[in-house]
């Protein structure tokens, strides 16, 4: 793997405070995301899973300082970005962009798909008026729509044409970075193999680096290079595909991964699953020591008072949990 | 590496032209039948205001003493008053002044409201508070009394100063106090008008500021200004629309309540205000001097609220789907 | 595993239609399904967003949305057409023999009511069962779908609990009265992989306890493979095949239904690689085309396809698996 990556996650922290009670008499803090550190390298896909409300999205979210983090850093180019504010961040911006789950409010409803993609072009004087509609042509080209849909407007698409809008508006800026938050997990069956392939695609065209946040382990173990699991805030494993889906070493992932449906009825038979017991706690009220404890089948005394270390335990594997051996197998 | 064009579904087909949503809206008003015959009754009086002084017989100042309190006749469509000047005359006049007032005073409200709300919602913090604090304020009073108060402690202090003013410099405009009551009606009824306003667009923007679209827009770099001028204003207009319509009939009943209560346009320009409250006083004996104004400032107030609610249901594409 | 060959079936939905009222007058948007549930069968019905999985069930209890309605065909449960049943003959059927359980979990959950309250109404309404006596059965209700502490959950409101609890609650509704057919309606689709591997665990165990008929609605392939009896994949609003489970992953026909397949990640793939996929997407209602309605996105689509409208029928050389493709028809009786 390269050696510097193009963005370094270092203890990043994202806390919301909310109003609870009828009246918001109360307040509470929701630990979305708590101490995560991680590395991105140019040209690879990154994918984060785990449970809705892991902060997975947030994670995204604070990377790009569309949401300020409550603390950390975020290196970009030696800049630490989630401390610049607006204006200094604008450079930033073009490089750095996103693509959101929900295709039908992805787009502004008042503006018609060649506005939406050229905006982003004139904005960050990209190119002239005059190539404007050229640029526009060939960018709708790069994700597979006719450039005479420029002159549409959003609501006569469909899902997945207007999540290639939103692909195409983000390419618009040249950007090295793009988070893909559960891109694909709104669109029908048959459109998301379409996009997955776009994605791909795009990023051997031009060299793409993605967070890629899905829920969908089928589709993750496809596209990704790496994986990062995610559980009540915290990471707890991230280790190449390979070696997550061969060798899964927290708990956490390997109940994730066996309950995975594999579309084989033969091999669902027979299929040892282990299921677990319990809800997902809150992340209002995150349990003390490991945040799995509740849930783990092996959780020990320790787990419920001591949060395990972020440790390394085979190169290139991380993996927070208690009973995880430095340089286990598995 | 070439990318596989999508074969078009039957979402689009392809020899149908673009539709905007604006345009989408419009047909589905036009299917609505109330919203139609509403905005029909619209144009006419706007019509009748703008042109009105062209098309009536008599002007609406001319007395006719020989021909006092006449019952409508074909001479007179809605008969004459007390001082036999033609109604029909005045109440088509009247028109111009409620909708001058109406306009005038609903754009004052709009503009300050909007500006007002849209910042209020997308800065949020202090300032948002402010406004906030502001709109509850004058939302709290009852808004005819804070009309009668800006009047009373208004009106005199500012004719006495323009008296003061003609004395000295013998400028016949300081004598034009009729600009004085306009200046009122237009000022305190904007005053009290703007805060629904307000309050509406903040709501608009505080949902729509956490839409994916404006995030998108936000990750693109894009300024405040523009974010807040492309993306949140434009689609917050839509209930404003609404609002407006329903706004501008509302403000027709308050000038004629303010001139009912003599607080707002003064005799003898004509209002459908003060020509009912001229007529209340001697309905007994010539209703129709009472009926005139009032059947004409009612069907202006429907008129515009079944516009509004067409307009409600159109902008609304999810309504109908 | 396959269906009892034996009697007639539990639930034989012939020719159902149901469309709806739009600008442009009314628009089909089930177009005459074809659908049977065996005693004790679990059936999967697959297909993607708005291709009228949910209509259909509903239109069974008659619970359709305004401006949508049956337009022709018959639903038999029991031998008695739902369809015509008169509405007290329906009110012993819904909730009673047949138990519901609905795509979200929020809103078909009264906000306001106790979930005991909300599970003891169909028990005192259709087992005429003491108040007393229908609360002691809520509570082993709940524990029955794997709720902890049922006597104190039972005092609960709906926001009180998970997303996973309250699609249990739902489950636990839909079970109240011991009914002969389930019918859930993407029961996983609001909650995450590991509360998911939980549902369907459980309703796999209650199925052989109580010896219910189970029909499941899902966009999910992977899900129903090792969950059900048989599949009835449906596209546009028409059943295009339906097949044994088996049968259905070992040789699916209907070229929609290999698209489908195709385009989910395997483990065997190599990273990246392209996927295959199928162009274009659904048909909206309304915009059906002529012929068949996969035609416009079907790589095999011949001169036929787009003229007349295919309909179900056996595939040559097996048993229980139906398909309507002209093609694929042509391909089997070739092959066989
Ligand atoms: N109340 C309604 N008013 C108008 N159209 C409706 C209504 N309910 C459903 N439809 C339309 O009928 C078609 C079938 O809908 P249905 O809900 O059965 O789809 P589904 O297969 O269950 O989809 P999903 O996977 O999204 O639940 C869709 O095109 C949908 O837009
Ligand atoms: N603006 C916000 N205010 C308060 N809480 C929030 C906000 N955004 C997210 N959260 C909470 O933070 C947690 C993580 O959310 P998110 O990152 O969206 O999860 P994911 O994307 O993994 O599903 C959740 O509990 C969510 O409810
Ligand atoms: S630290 Fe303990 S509770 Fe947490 S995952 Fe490891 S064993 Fe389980
Ligand atoms: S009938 Fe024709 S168009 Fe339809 S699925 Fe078969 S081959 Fe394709
Ligand atoms: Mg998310
Ligand atoms: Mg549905």
């Amino acid at each position: 793997m390269a050696a510097e990556p193009l963005i370094k996650v270092e203890n990043l922290v994202k806390h919301f405070v909310v109003r609870l009670g009828a009246f918001g008499e109360r307040g509470a803090t929701v630990y979305a995301v708590d101490d995560v550190n991680f590395d991105i390298f140019a040209g690879e896909t990154l994918s984060l899973v785990g449970e809705s409300g892991c902060g997975k999205s947030t994670t995204g979210f604070t990377l790009l300082n569309l949401q300020k983090a409550t603390s950390g850093k975020v290196l970009f180019q030696g800049e630490n970005i989630v401390s610049l504010d607006e204006k200094r961040m604008r450079p930033y911006r073009r490089e750095l962009q996103i693509v959101f789950q929900d295709p039908y409010s992805t787009l502004n409803p008042r503006m018609t798909i060649g506005e939406v993609v050229g905006e982003p072009i004139l904005f960050h004087k990209l190119a002239t008026k005059a190539e404007l509609p050229e640029r526009v042509s060939r960018l709708l080209a790069d994700v597979g729509l006719p450039a005479r849909f420029a002159q549409r407007y959003p609501h006569e698409l469909s899902g997945g044409q207007r999540q290639r809008v939103a692909i195409a508006r983000a390419l618009a800026c040249e950007p090295k970075f793009i988070v893909c938050d559960e891109a694909i997990s709104a669109l029908d069956v048959s459109v998301q193999a379409q996009i997955i392939n776009l994605l791909l695609d795009l990023q051997e065209k031009y060299g793409l680096t993605y967070l890629f946040i899905a829920h969908d382990l089928a589709v993750v173990r496809h596209i990704s290079t790496r994986v990062g699991v995610m559980y009540l805030g915290r990471m707890a494993e991230l280790a190449s595909r390979e070696q997550l889906f061969s060798n899964p070493l927290h708990p956490y992932t390997k109940a994730l991964l066996s309950a995975v449906p594999e579309a084989d009825p033969e091999l669902e038979k027979t299929r040892q699953r282990q299921i677990l017991t319990g809800d997902v706690p809150s992340p209002l009220a995150p349990p003390a020591g490991c945040r799995f404890h509740t849930r783990c089948p092996i959780a020990m005394d320790k787990c419920k008072a001591v949060v395990p270390e972020w440790r390394e335990v085979v190169p290139g594997h991380h993996v927070a949990c208690h009973a995880v051996e430095q340089g286990a197998a598995g | 590496m070439t990318i596989t064009p999508v074969i078009l579904s039957s979402t689009v087909a392809d020899d149908e032209p673009p539709v905007s949503l604006w345009r989408d809206a419009w047909h589905r008003l036009l299917r609505n039948k109330l919203a139609v015959a509403g905005l029909a009754v619209v144009i006419l009086l706007a019509f009748v205001a703008v042109f009105g002084p062209w098309l009536t017989p008599y002007d609406f100042l001319t007395q006719d003493l020989n021909a006092r309190n006449q019952a409508p006749s074909l001479a007179h469509l809605f008969g004459t008053d007390d001082l036999g000047r033609d109604v029909f005359s005045r109440v088509v006049y009247g028109t111009r002044t409620a909708f001058v007032v109406a306009i005038v005073v609903t754009a004052i409200a709009v503009v300050i409201g909007v500006a007002l709300g849209a910042m209020a919602g997308f800065f949020g913090g202090m300032f948002d508070r402010i406004v906030m604090w502001f709109t509850d304020m004058t939302m709290s009073v009852p808004n005819l009394l804070l009309v009668v108060v800006i009047n009373a402690s208004l009106k005199t202090p500012i004719t006495a100063w323009m008296e003061a003013r003609y004395q000295a410099t013998l400028n016949p405009f300081y004598r034009e106090t009729i600009w004085v009551d306009f200046l009122l009606v237009f000022g305190s009824m904007a005053l009290i008008s703007w805060p629904p306003y307000a309050r509406l667009v903040r709501a608009q923007v505080l949902s729509i500021r956490g839409r994916p679209y404006v995030t998108a827009a936000r990750a693109l770099g894009l300024t405040n200004r523009l974010i807040l001028m492309r993306y949140i204003v434009p689609n917050a207009i839509g209930p404003l629309i609404v609002s407006v319509s329903a706004g501008l009939g509302t403000a027709m009943v308050l000038e004629s309540a303010f001139s009912f209560l003599g607080v707002g346009v003064n005799p003898p320009t004509p209002s459908w205000g003060n020509m009912i409250s001229d007529g209340l006083r001697v309905w007994q004996h010539y209703p129709h001097l009472l009926a005139a104004p009032a059947a004409v400032l009612g069907l202006a107030t429907v008129a515009f609220s079944f516009l509004g609610d067409g307009l409600n249901d159109a902008l609304n594409p999810r309504g109908s789907k | 595993m396959t269906a009892p060959a034996d009697n007639k079936p539990l639930l034989d939905v012939r020719g159902l239609t149901i469309e709806i009222d739009t600008r442009r007058g009314p628009a089909v948007i089930v177009d005459g399904i074809n659908l049977t549930v065996g005693k004790g069968e679990t059936v999967g019905v697959v297909g993607e967003s708005g291709c009228g999985k949910s209509l259909t069930m509903l239109s069974l209890v008659r619970l359709l949305p305004n401006k949508i309605r049956v337009k022709s065909g018959t639903a038999e449960f029991a031998g008695r057409d739902l369809l015509k049943m008169s509405k007290s003959e329906l009110r012993q059927v819904r909730g009673g023999k047949i138990g519901f359980v609905f795509q979200d979990p929020m809103t078909s959950l009264n906000p306001v009511m106790r979930i005991g309250d909300q599970l003891c109404e169909p028990l005192i309404y259709h087992r005429n069962m003491s108040k007393a006596d229908a609360r002691e059965r809520a509570i082993e209700l709940l524990r029955l779908v794997g709720i902890p502490g049922p006597e104190q959950r039972i005092e609960a409101y709906p926001h009180e609990l998970s997303g996973g609890m309250r699609q249990r609650v739902m489950i636990a509704i839909g079970l109240a009265c011991d009914p002969e057919l389930l019918i859930a309606d993407e029961p996983t689709t609001a909650l995450d992989v590991t509360i998911q591997a939980q549902i369907v665990d459980l309703v796999k165990d209650l199925r052989k306890k109580l010896n219910m008929s189970v029909v499941w609605i899902t966009h999910d392939l992977a899900l129903i493979a090792g969950l059900v009896d048989r599949v009835a994949v449906l596209y546009a609003g028409t059943v295009v095949e339906d097949a044994p489970v088996n049968e259905l992953f070992a040789r699916p026909t209907h070229p929609y239904t290999r698209g489908l397949l195709a385009s989910i990640p395997k483990l065997s793939d190599e990273r990246a690689s392209r996927l295959s996929s199928i162009g274009g997407t659904p048909p909206e209602p309304g915009r059906r085309p002529k012929g068949c309605p996969f035609a416009p996105r079907c790589a095999l689509a011949e001169s036929v396809c787009h003229e007349r409208v295919p309909v179900l029928e056996p595939v040559a050389g097996s048993t229980g698996h139906r398909v309507a493709c002209f093609v694929a028809q042509r391909q089997m009786m070739e092959a066989a």
